[in-house]
């Protein structure tokens, strides 16, 4: 075998693994691009993955479809974010703090609903998955072809979430208030806009997508439920939008380099190079803390980000 | 008959009374969820939350086990009060937890047979292990501090970050470096003499919580009393008027920082010498996250925060022996753990309200002014 | 100039408008009128009550009585709604623009103008192309406002009114951030904006923009309309006097004393503001001992800059500040202390004092450490017993050291501020509106703690909004106007009038400062 053929056998296992592991990164980034544009930072996400991965899994299970698991986990992750909705913009907590205690009960409701659901079944049980579909013709091309054309549905589904953010925040008049909830509310409100609903709007939308994300890490790539399943990429996630100047289609290339760092590891430890394997494992994590550090520059955050509102 | 009807006011009250009345509604209220949350397990819940503050606050044992578990959580919550109040939104305590762990078991090692600290006996050896638990963890938060202060960086990412990488850290010298012979990732089992040696006869509970409430008083002499204190206050308060009075705000910040580390690996350290007695893989369940919520509801004050950690270790003990004799998972009090401080958070919402008789409103109308 | 054909209308009318805030009667059964056609002012000092009759006009604030009438019928505005419903639109001092946003999103934020969900931007873009060339308003739709300089991002805000069909303009010191060449180019506007029948109010204290742009004006003073007449019938004198020209109410005790040698020195002080204009654009002025020299001005000439520039908490573009023959340009807060030159800031609340913390906290602000014990921690008696010397002195209430300073009451709150600069006995003191938002027990107590430290020796800088204020307390008087003195003079010898000439620009004492 010529070197050139195991380099791109090479390439070929690590980029279509890297389109793969992105994605529960860029839902979970799309819908806190959402939540940070209305001025909102919504740590909770993390917590919300978790939720939508017990949800679609209990559910799946139980039903024996998917999809039926994936919308259960979108409704668990809208309820669960009404209630930090309120938190953020009626009782006017420190976000973050709430995020963070927020994530704690997660991880609780999450091992209880576990218990509840599994009880005393032995053994893991695995659930259906969505299975990777092969895209006709263009799956066949060579190199690109596995990387990007035979993927599940939900991979597909949520390239197009991309364009639709995209639309949705620059060309709709939804996208414009909620953007101006979150650069400037004096100015929004003196516009007439209302800034608790753009924000309720917001953290619901990050709510959805962060329990679809959850719910793609069970149904796609495990099939199993694990307590950590989810394991910081919630907050990856929060550097995702940071990275991807909470715009989409940066945003997505930003999950691919975050999810590529990802699956390198795991390449790396199969080719057995004489690193330890944590050091690997460690790579996404060094990555998002050079990203958030600060030495990359500043950036232009939405200017009324992590302010609460009151009405004069 | 006496109508009641809900005023409210333009600022929230902020009575001690009032403050009493929703924190204790508050923990009313989710012990409440917590009740209907065992039903479906078919637990009865008044007896399972007997035999929960039984196990934890009852017996000399229980309340052992408690104190076992304060300890870390007391160290934790230090760290918050320190971090926090000089506006220092660090969240890492977990990483610096796992690291003064680490670094509590390297330098217990060395008093094993070959080592430099053989043969030393426990009062010498214990100022040197917190020395080097301190200065690990200082080290470790001051990464983010430095960051922070250097590059401007976002602190609440990068400390969150930080604690995944401490795991891996944790894991490769189990696997590697400080591994004990054999198979099993873990190190070799600490030599006795270094081990917290135990309070009373009967339970469990070692000097680590004896260093916590030292800490605590010398957290709350620091914080409260000193000079550095009314700095690190001043600067967390206000750093423009801080500027106005003279205080170096950038040196404040970063001593801030190393702190928190340092306090937080000191929880490490207490729960690797007083209970485990090796270092392992899956060593934090969570303390540096309870830490900062136990500091929360002690309203970051040391005093609080120790009354807030022995609530808080007694339901974990508490959920511990539910679970062996009854069957209802633990889970449940984590989830009345969260929903505590929650309900407090959001209650003070409450605190803009207050409720009046009708009669009272009618004649005060006429005499508030606004 | 307006040219109106038809006989003028009351478009707009406002009829004995009251407004209480708590304390203060913000306007005293108010009448105002405006015609279409014309470009009236609202004359006024900070506090006279303008900017909250306007605010009442737009549905900001809700009126405690009085009526709005809208062509001769009588209307409710509840809401900036229902203003903008009647077509009345407002621009305030600090624009209400998103900065990241183009021209054209800004405009249409918050328009509920078609059901349609998708925006229009190509549409929106023409139709205001279409606006801007009928008014001779220059703006490129798709340009980023924080690209914009100040001028045209006005002329946005004026953009966005005409594209709400607004008929009533009203603008709130618009040129206070304008250059003269931009403040041209408004009035042009104003004038386009006229002849097309709309009308227009411009609230402001600047005299000479007045009598060159408008038709009428009407002058406030205390909540009350003092006069009302046609600019070409009046004068600059005339404004002046109504302007400032008031009963007053207070006295302060002072003799007359000599003043000592010269201790605080600004030379040629230049300093930039946010936007990179000068704010302040060479000052000259001594403050000597045992003298208080007050600064006068209208709010927002430099004033805050003047202080800053002073203390270095912020940066100079150009000049030292001289403080007892040293050079202390560049000084810390710690050396200031050192050298005796101490400082009252104008935000009693967020930069004086530590709201979160008790009196005795605040009281050792800035010299903390010298209640430190060898051993590093607080000297709680000796700070105790210091509080309570500087609550007795200064009549602090509640008297309890450990009494939270956020629940002071305004006037405590500054005494306490005042007191602890006092009881380091300085050599000088830079004190900036310290009798904002007091009542008149307050201040009377405040003013008697400044004349002592003057009588004491002290050199006293002393800037102030409040002209009672500065005649009251002041030996000498400075006026500043766009960041630069307009001129000194003994107070004795100055008259209402003249102070008010300076402070509205139009007038200009030779040689400036340098004794």
């Amino acid at each position: 075998m010529s070197e050139g053929f195991v380099f791109s056998v090479f390439l070929v296992a690590w980029l279509s693994a890297a389109a793969r592991l992105s994605i529960p990164l860029l839902l979970a980034a799309l819908g806190e691009t959402f939540a940070e544009r209305s001025g909102v930072l919504n740590i909770g996400i993390e917590g919300t993955m978790l939720l939508g991965a017990i949800t679609s899994y209990l559910v799946t299970l139980w039903s024996g479809s998917p999809w039926i698991g994936l919308v259960a986990a979108m409704f668990v992750g809208l309820l669960a974010n009404v209630f930090l909705a309120w938190m953020y913009v009626h009782v006017r907590a420190n976000q973050v703090v709430v995020g963070i205690i927020f994530n704690i009960l997660a991880l609780g409701i999450t091992s209880y609903s576990y218990r509840l659901g599994m009880g005393d079944v032995a053994g893991p049980q695995k659930a259906e998955m969505f299975e990777p579909i092969a895209i006709p013709v263009l799956s066949s091309i060579p190199v690109l072809g596995p990387i990007l054309f035979h993927h599940s549905i939900l991979f597909y589904l949520t390239i197009a979430l991309v364009a639709v953010a995209s639309f949705v925040l620059y060309r709709t008049r939804f996208g414009l208030q909620l953007r101006a909830a979150g650069e400037n509310p004096r100015a929004a409100s003196a516009a007439g806009i209302s800034i608790v609903q753009m924000r309720y709007c917001g953290v619901l939308i990050s709510g959805a997508a962060a329990a679809t994300a959850g719910a793609y890490l069970v149904l796609v790539q495990i099939g199993l439920f694990r307590e950590t399943i989810v394991a910081g990429q919630g907050f990856i996630a929060l550097a995702v939008v940071i990275f991807g100047r909470w715009d989409p289609w940066k945003a997505a290339l930003a999950a691919f380099v975050f999810g590529a760092a990802d699956a390198l590891q795991l390449s790396l430890q199969l080719y057995q190079i004489g690193l330890p394997p944590q050091l690997l494992l460690s790579i996404p994590y060094i990555v998002t803390i050079i990203a958030m550090s600060g030495m990359l520059g500043k950036t232009h955050q939405p200017e009324a980000l992590m302010t609460s509102w009151r009405r004069e | 008959m006496k109508i009641l009807i809900l005023e409210r006011r333009l600022v929230p009250s902020d009575s001690a009374l009032a403050i009493a009345v929703t924190t204790a509604l508050s923990v009313l209220a989710a012990l409440l969820i917590g009740g209907l949350l065992m039903i479906p397990f078919g637990a009865n819940p008044f007896q399972a939350y007997y035999q929960l503050f039984e196990a934890g606050f009852a017996t000399w044992r229980g309340f052992g086990f408690t104190l076992v578990k304060a300890a870390p959580l007391i160290m934790v919550g230090l760290a918050t009060i320190c971090a926090w109040r000089t506006g220092f939104a660090y969240l890492g305590f977990e990483g610096c937890l796992l690291i003064g762990a680490a670094a509590a078991t390297w330098t217990a090692m060395q008093a094993l047979p070959g080592g430099f600290l053989e043969d030393v006996p426990f009062f010498a050896f214990l100022p040197v292990v917190l020395m080097v638990s301190m200065c690990a963890g200082a080290i470790w938060s001051g990464i983010v501090g430095l960051l922070k202060s250097r590059f401007g960086g976002n602190e609440v990412i990068t400390s969150l970050m930080m604690n995944y990488i401490a795991v891996f850290v944790v894991q490769y010298l189990v696997s590697g470096p400080l591994r004990a012979p054999g198979d099993l990732p873990q190190s070799p089992r600490l030599p006795q003499e270094t081990w917290l040696p135990y309070l009373f006869d009967g339970s469990r509970a070692h000097l680590g919580i004896v260093i916590a409430l030292i800490a605590s008083f010398v957290v709350w002499v620091l914080l409260l009393k000193s000079r550095i204190g009314y700095e690190l206050i001043v600067t967390g308060l206000n750093p423009k008027a801080a500027r106005y009075g003279g205080i170096n705000v950038g040196s404040r910040q970063l001593l801030a920082a190393f702190l928190a580390g340092g306090l937080a690996a000191v929880a490490g350290m207490v729960d690797i010498l007083g209970i485990h007695h090796r270092l392992v893989d899956g060593l934090a369940e969570g303390t540096g996250f309870i830490g900062i919520v136990v500091a929360l509801l002690g309203g970051l004050n040391p005093l609080g925060c120790v009354l807030a950690a022995l609530l808080y270790a007694g339901l974990s003990v508490g959920a511990d022996a539910m679970q062996r004799q009854a069957g209802l998972p633990a889970s449940v009090i984590f989830i009345v753990q969260s929903l505590i401080i929650l309900f407090v958070l959001a209650s003070d919402l409450m605190r803009y309200y207050r409720v009046r008789s009708r009669a009272t409103v009618v004649m005060n109308t006429k005499v508030e002014s606004r | 100039m307006a040219t109106d054909t038809q006989p003028a209308s009351a478009a707009y009318s406002m009829r004995k408008i009251v407004k209480q805030f708590p304390g203060v009667l913000a306007n005293d059964r108010v009448d105002f009128e405006v015609h279409s056609g014309e470009i009236h002012a609202l004359l006024g000092e900070n506090g006279a009550g303008k900017s909250t009759l306007m605010q009442i006009l737009y549905g900001q604030y809700g009126r405690d009585s009085g009526e709005i009438l809208v062509d001769g019928q009588p209307c409710r505005i509840d809401g900036t709604r229902d203003a903008i419903r009647l077509g009345i639109g407002m621009i305030h001092q600090e624009f209400m623009l998103v900065r990241r946003f183009t021209v054209v999103e800004n405009v249409i934020m918050g328009m509920a103008e078609s059901s349609r969900p998708v925006i229009d931007l190509h549409g929106a873009a023409a139709r205001l192309r279409a606006l801007s060339k009928e008014y001779g308003l220059q703006a490129d739709p798709y340009d980023v406002i924080e690209n914009l300089p100040i001028g045209v991002q006005q002329r946005v805000e004026i953009l966005k009114l005409l594209y709400r069909n607004a008929r009533l303009l009203i603008l709130d010191e618009p040129t206070a951030v304008l250059t003269p060449q931009e403040t041209a180019s408004l009035f042009v506007v104003l004038r386009q904006l006229v002849s097309m029948g709309h009308s227009v109010v411009i609230v402001t204290h600047k005299l000479h923009e007045i009598l060159e742009i408008s038709d009428r004006v009407t002058i406030m003073r205390d909540g009350r309309v003092v006069g009302s007449v046609e600019t070409k019938n009046s004068s600059k004198d005339e404004l002046a006097r109504l302007m400032v020209g008031r009963d007053v109410r207070l006295r302060a005790e002072k003799s007359p004393r000599a003043p000592g040698r010269p201790t605080l020195r600004l030379e040629e002080i230049r300093v930039k503001d946010a936007r990179g204009f000068d704010a302040l654009n060479g000052i000259d002025l001594t403050v000597h001992e045992g003298e208080i020299l007050g600064i006068a001005g209208v709010d927002g000439n430099g004033q805050s800059e003047l202080a800053g520039a002073i203390m270095n908490l912020m940066p100079i573009t150009g000049g030292r500040v001289v403080f007892n023959g040293e050079d202390v340009t560049k000084a810390s807060p710690v050396l200031h202390h050192q050298k005796g030159l101490a400082y009252v800031p104008a935000d009693r609340r967020h930069v004086g004092a530590l709201t979160d913390l008790p009196i005795h906290r605040n009281a050792v602000l800035g010299r903390h450490l010298e209640f430190v014990s060898p051993a590093g921690m607080m000297d709680e008696s000796r700070i105790e017993s210091f509080s309570k010397t500087l609550i007795e002195r200064f009549g602090i209430r509640p008297n309890s050291p450990a009494y939270m300073a956020g629940k002071l009451s305004g006037g405590n709150l500054q005494k306490l501020i005042l007191g602890r600069e006092v009881m380091r006995d300085p050599r000088a003191i830079v004190i900036e509106q310290p009798t904002r938002g007091l009542d008149v027990g307050a201040i009377e107590v405040v003013w008697r703690e400044i004349i002592a430290q003057r009588d004491a020796g002290k050199a006293i800088l002393l800037i102030s909004a409040e002209l009672e204020e500065i005649f009251n307390l002041s030996d000498r008087i400075a006026v500043i106007y766009n960041g630069q003195i307009m001129g000194v003079v003994e107070t004795a010898d100055a008259s209402m009038e003249e102070i008010g000439l300076m402070m509205a620009g139009e007038k200009r004492i030779a040689g400036g400062e340098g004794q």
